[in-house]
């Protein structure tokens, strides 16, 4: 089928298969490795991706329900065109709250993380260390224990929240 | 030295900016041209005879293009996958190691078992054409049980029974005896549960073959790259070391999991070269429960004999070790030299003998999983110490303290083997105990029973042996390696460093703390030190990173290898300051003789340019070091947990956890913390939410995220971490291992506070709501 | 795995027991069946579309009848193989008893244990797989039997 959308603020128009998941697309047609597959039960959240702004589990949607919509990936925040791994200054704020918080280890479950906090900040909701928490059930860190990612989310609620202002 | 990205610092991680902006390289990460796709045929079966397989329909598949079964492996004259580590019964024979074969060739033995590969230009098609193939299987009777393997009938051909070894540690008589005297004696019996480790990358494997060269290249998900190398090429017999490289590119996590030669990434490799073409075979998450190695299972009867006064005078552990249906690479150490030396615990008990039954069962084969042995030794010290001070009515801090190694008392000798440089428990345990608020608790207890919760609090004072290991006695003890590490610093001309490593990072942070170990030693600015890792054809040689070994190893074959550098820029220098090397001192990064004074940077354009050069001397400035550690290193610390129970639900929520560690000096505290996080995490995952289970027939029913149970944000608290300090007496930085430490401690401390609560002690792991809910109902 | 029920079926006991034992019937009452063969008197051999929570295969299936006491009771052996979906195995005992106003009483007890792939993921939802497979199995076969009676039926679960 003929697909039309928007990754990153850049559109395509593909000819997929009607069963292609929106996972396999970003990370087998255009390359946009950064989304991660970690279970395939759609419980762990390393697929995380924001579709029109919202978070959804990439593993679970269909590259169709795509159609004529804005997807946004872990390489489509931040400032684009940053050097080659991204310096500090080209960050958006969840990012670099990861990072100053040590936020991640091994990396794997960090883009979903990434981007699923930043719905649970953008959402507006009150956030402290016990909705973070709740607010992050989906998405599955086996290395960090959470403590230093509520940390970071915190963090960067605050920072967003300064710069919305 | 800038005191900002040296020894101590919290440096941020520089391995974060790709992480954090998507540009990592993970293995599932990386394509090539002409790339095809695996997929594995696994055993729907927990124990089965192999009939026939027929390819035929598979291969009608458009785009399907081979398939291979255990029977080509077998012709092809493949090696089986061995285990490292050989183990030996109490009567001095070898363990009965079961033929391991990559892929299964006549019987399959436990679920998931690979017995084909598939490969096809893409994944849609190789998964077609895998549904297509018929296999026959005769159903066999499974033996599935931990306790009762033992006796059961032979699940492998050729062995006698189920037992792989009978393996002791300790003086029994005296052991014995000690018990028959003691004053009282506290009995318990103890199920450690088995654990699917879950790193959040699956495993993945891309191999290459390139015909004019003969070359392989396999990019996999490893802990340790040449230790993967060693095994394809000695073992399997894939290709010669000199034409195999592997590289572990970015690996998302591993706790143990992927220090093992598996099938996969063996069968895909030698595939390659079958079918021509590369292979990508990447594990979907059920087949990573069902065929990564498993951690923990043990059951355990322990005794512990105390005297009058409450000192303990022998501890007796009879211990039944489910190995799974092979020998994993390090299966057989782990319950064996990795949990029975540890059973002194922080403690002066006399008498210890432990006996370790190590069985087959017709499940995934078990092997080092976080903490590996040393969880399993802590609980039982930690379970059935706990256990006895409320048996003997005593306060389970004072009966800890009456029994623990006092800091004069280093070294100390324990009665299994090892031998503790340093530590002070005592301080540990203080620190933890204020930070507990221990003197609240009865306040606290009391506000938590007006809301309906039960509310407990339970210690844990582990100790673990890492840094794994001095060679000559690794080997001593069955061994197949040795232990040591490598480690190579390179000064480039223009004075930037290269640091190669055989440790390998996975989240642990390597690229960060070992460029600050080298810039600090070394006086070269942070940012000109790059750390390389996990790659053959870069790195001479390495064991890997497990056992929390990095740093005291791996960090401490770096310090040798700055110290050759030192020594022989000391001779370029003292060439070109025209004095003699005695007379030449380094210091923070300079080579100064009287008020001459050469950077490292200008000896280093010098010995690439040697205009001026000592004759004697070679041009350039790179040096190797091996280090091989002169013992362990012995990590310890007090973890106290607070949990709250609810009484109508069996809920148990865990409100407060306070670990202090001694982990000697610290390169990266930030880090350090980190870890002991994520090991708290899955310490608290083993306690009350995770279990592998298999069925009767050996069917694993907890095989996916919706059965097993992961932790996840809202079952962890804040945790409260916070360390004391005694260096390492033997390693040049002084520096013990954190990365287990949270997964050792941990779970004894919970469930400690979980009895305490429910004042039972009945509890087995995962303490669950339901059987929690049961207990609290008098059923 | 283990589940009981009965039904009544408003046909005698004579008409049910045929059609239990017709490949053409029991093909049109097994839902998603793609094929049925009768290979013996006693062995069927079928091609089923199933799902089972996140597991949805095609499914060869095996039935023997053994037991065989017309017109009253058979025992129905089920193998299935749904290759990388894993397998199952099963017994059904079916009884027919005469009921009042010449409906027949059909009472039925499966057990039954799944591997691979179906125990893995499915097995939580197994035996409501099961359960559902059972009642539209029966109301199929009461719709067979009689297109024009009421779809009444009585599972009775155990």
């Amino acid at each position: 089928m003929n697909l039309t959308l928007t990754v990153n603020g850049a559109e395509h128009s593909l000819d997929v298969p009607a069963n292609t998941l929106l996972v396999e697309l970003l990370r087998t047609r255009l390359r946009l490795t950064g989304t991660h597959v970690g279970c395939d039960t759609s419980q762990c959240g390393a697929c995380t991706v924001h579709l029109d702004g919202c978070a959804v589990k990439a593993c679970t949607v269909l590259a169709a329900q795509a159609q004529g919509r804005s997807v946004t990936t872990i390489e489509g925040i931040g400032r684009p065109n940053g050097t080659r791994n991204g310096s500090p200054d080209d960050l958006h704020p969840m990012q670099a709250a990861f990072r100053d918080c040590h936020a991640l280890q091994c990396g794997f479950c960090t883009p979903g993380m990434i981007l699923r906090a930043m719905e649970l900040v953008e959402s507006g909701g009150t956030l402290d260390n016990r909705t973070v928490r709740e607010g992050l059930e989906g998405n599955i860190c086996r290395c960090a224990g959470y403590h230093n990612i509520v940390k970071a989310v915190l963090a960067a609620g605050d920072a967003m929240q300064e710069q919305s202002r | 030295m800038s005191t900002e990205t040296g020894i101590g610092a919290a440096v941020k991680r520089r391995e974060d900016l790709r992480f954090i902006t998507g540009r990592g390289n993970y293995t599932d990460d990386l394509n090539v041209p002409g790339q095809t796709c695996g997929v594995f045929l696994r055993s729907p079966y927990a124990r089965a005879k192999i009939g026939a397989i027929d390819a035929t329909d598979a291969l009608q598949v458009e785009g399907a293009l081979a398939v291979f079964t255990g029977r080509d492996t077998a012709t092809d004259g493949l090696g089986d996958l061995p285990c490292g580590w050989l183990v030996k019964s109490k009567d001095g024979s070898d363990m009965a190691a079961a033929p391991h074969p990559p892929l299964a060739v006549s019987q399959v033995n436990y679920v998931g078992e690979p017995y084909g590969l598939v490969v096809a230009e893409s994944l849609a098609a190789a998964r077609e054409a895998a549904e297509l193939v018929a296999a026959d299987f005769e159903e066999l009777t499974p033996v599935v049980a931990t306790a009762e393997a033992a006796e059961a009938s032979p699940i492998h051909e050729g062995l006698k029974d189920n037992l792989a070894y009978d393996w002791e540690l300790g003086d029994e008589a005296a052991t014995d005896s000690a018990l028959a005297t003691a004053a009282h004696v506290t009995r318990l019996d103890l199920t450690n549960n088995r654990l699917i480790p879950n790193a959040m990358e699956p495993r993945a494997a891309l191999a290459t073959f390139d015909p004019a060269s003969g070359n392989y290249e396999l990019r996999t998900t490893s802990q340790n790259p040449h230790l993967e190398r060693l095994v394809l090429s000695a073992f399997v017999r894939i290709a010669p070391e000199h034409k195999l490289r592997v590289v572990a590119p970015d690996v998302g996590g591993g706790f143990g999991s992927k220090i093992f030669v598996y099938a996969e990434e063996t069968v895909v490799t030698w595939a390659a070269a079958k079918v021509g073409r590369p292979i990508k075979w990447t594990a979907e998450r059920s087949e990573a429960f069902l065929a990564d190695a498993h951690g923990r299972d043990h059951v355990t009867h322990a005794e512990l004999g105390l005297d009058g006064a409450g000192r303990f005078t022998a501890l007796k552990a009879r211990t039944t070790a489910n190995l799974g249906a092979y020998l994993s690479t390090f299966g057989s150490a782990v319950p064996t030299y990795l949990y029975g030396t540890l059973l002194a615990g922080q403690y002066k008990t006399p008498n210890i003998h432990v006996q370790t039954h190590g069985v087959y069962t017709n499940t995934a084969p078990v092997d080092a999983y976080r903490g590996a042995g040393r969880p399993e030794a802590t609980f039982v010290v930690e379970r059935i110490v706990e256990a006895a001070a409320r048996e003997t009515g005593r306060d389970p801090v004072e009966l800890r303290r009456l029994n623990m190694i006092e800091p004069d008392d280093f070294p100390y000798e324990t009665p299994v083997a090892l031998v503790y440089d340093t530590g002070n428990y005592q301080a540990s345990l203080d620190k933890a105990l204020h930070l507990a608020d221990y003197a609240g608790f009865k306040q606290r207890r009391a506000a938590s029973e007006t809301r309906g919760k039960r509310r407990g609090i339970g210690f844990s004072c582990y100790i673990e042996a890492c840094g794994l290991a001095p060679s000559q006695l690794a080997i001593q003890l069955g061994a197949g390696v040795g232990l040591y590490e490598s480690g190579e610093v390179r000064v480039n001309p223009t004075g930037s460093v290269t640091v190669f490593t055989g440790s390998h990072s996975h989240g642990q942070g390597h690229e960060t703390t070992f460029a600050q170990v080298v810039s600090d030693k070394l006086g070269v600015p942070f940012d000109d030190v790059e750390v390389v890792h996990g790659d053959t054809g870069r790195v001479e040689f390495g064991l890997g990173t497990y056992g929390s070994r990095s740093l005291a190893v791996g960090g401490s074959a770096l310090i040798s290898a700055s110290e050759k550098i030192i020594a022989k820029g000391t001779r370029i220098a003292a060439h070109m300051m025209q004095t003699e090397p005695t007379n030449v001192a380094f210091e923070e990064g300079a080579f100064i003789s009287g008020n001459q004074r050469l950077t490292l940077q200008e000896v280093a354009f010098a010995s690439y340019v040697p205009a001026d050069y000592p004759p004697d001397l070679e041009p350039g400035l790179s040096e190797k070091a091996f280090y091989d550690p002169e013992n362990f290193t012995y990590p310890a610390g007090a973890h106290i947990a607070e949990v709250e129970v609810d009484e109508a639900t069996g809920v148990v929520q865990l409100v407060n956890f306070v670990a202090v560690d001694d982990f000697g000096h610290i390169i990266n505290p930030m880090i350090v913390d980190g870890q002991v996080h994520g090991g708290l995490a899955q310490g608290a995952g083993q306690a009350l939410l995770e279990h592998g289970i298999y069925d009767a027939n050996g069917q694993l029913t907890t095989g996916s995220y919706m059965d097993y149970c992961m932790p996840r944000a809202d079952d962890v608290p804040d945790f409260v971490v916070d360390t004391t300090v005694t260096p390492c007496t033997h390693n040049p930085l002084g520096v013990k291992g954190c990365g287990e430490a949270g997964a050792i401690g941990s779970p004894a401390a919970i469930i400690n506070a979980v009895t305490d609560a429910l004042g039972t002690e009945d509890i087995a792991m995962p303490a669950t709501p339901e059987q929690v809910w049961r207990k609290l109902s008098g059923l | 795995m283990e589940q009981s029920g009965e039904h009544l079926i408003p046909v005698e006991r004579a008409t049910v027991w045929r059609s239990l034992n017709d490949p053409v019937v029991l093909a049109r009452c097994i839902s998603g069946c793609q094929s049925m063969e009768q290979l013996a008197d006693d062995r069927f051999a079928a091609t089923v579309k199933a799902r089972v929570g996140p597991v949805r295969a095609t499914f060869e299936v095996a039935l023997t009848l053994t037991d065989i006491h017309p017109p009253e009771s058979y025992v129905l052996q089920v193998e299935v193989k749904g290759k990388a979906a894993g397998f199952g195995k099963g017994l059904a005992e079916v009884a027919l008893a005469e009921a009042e106003d010449g409906t027949t009483l059909l009472r039925y007890s499966v057990a039954g244990r799944v591997g691979g792939k179906l125990a893995q993921i499915g097995a939580r939802l197994i035996d409501s797989a099961a359960r559902k497979m059972a009642d539209d199995f029966f109301s199929a076969l009461h719709e067979a039997l009689d297109p024009a009676a009421d779809r009444q039926q009585s599972a009775n679960p155990s």
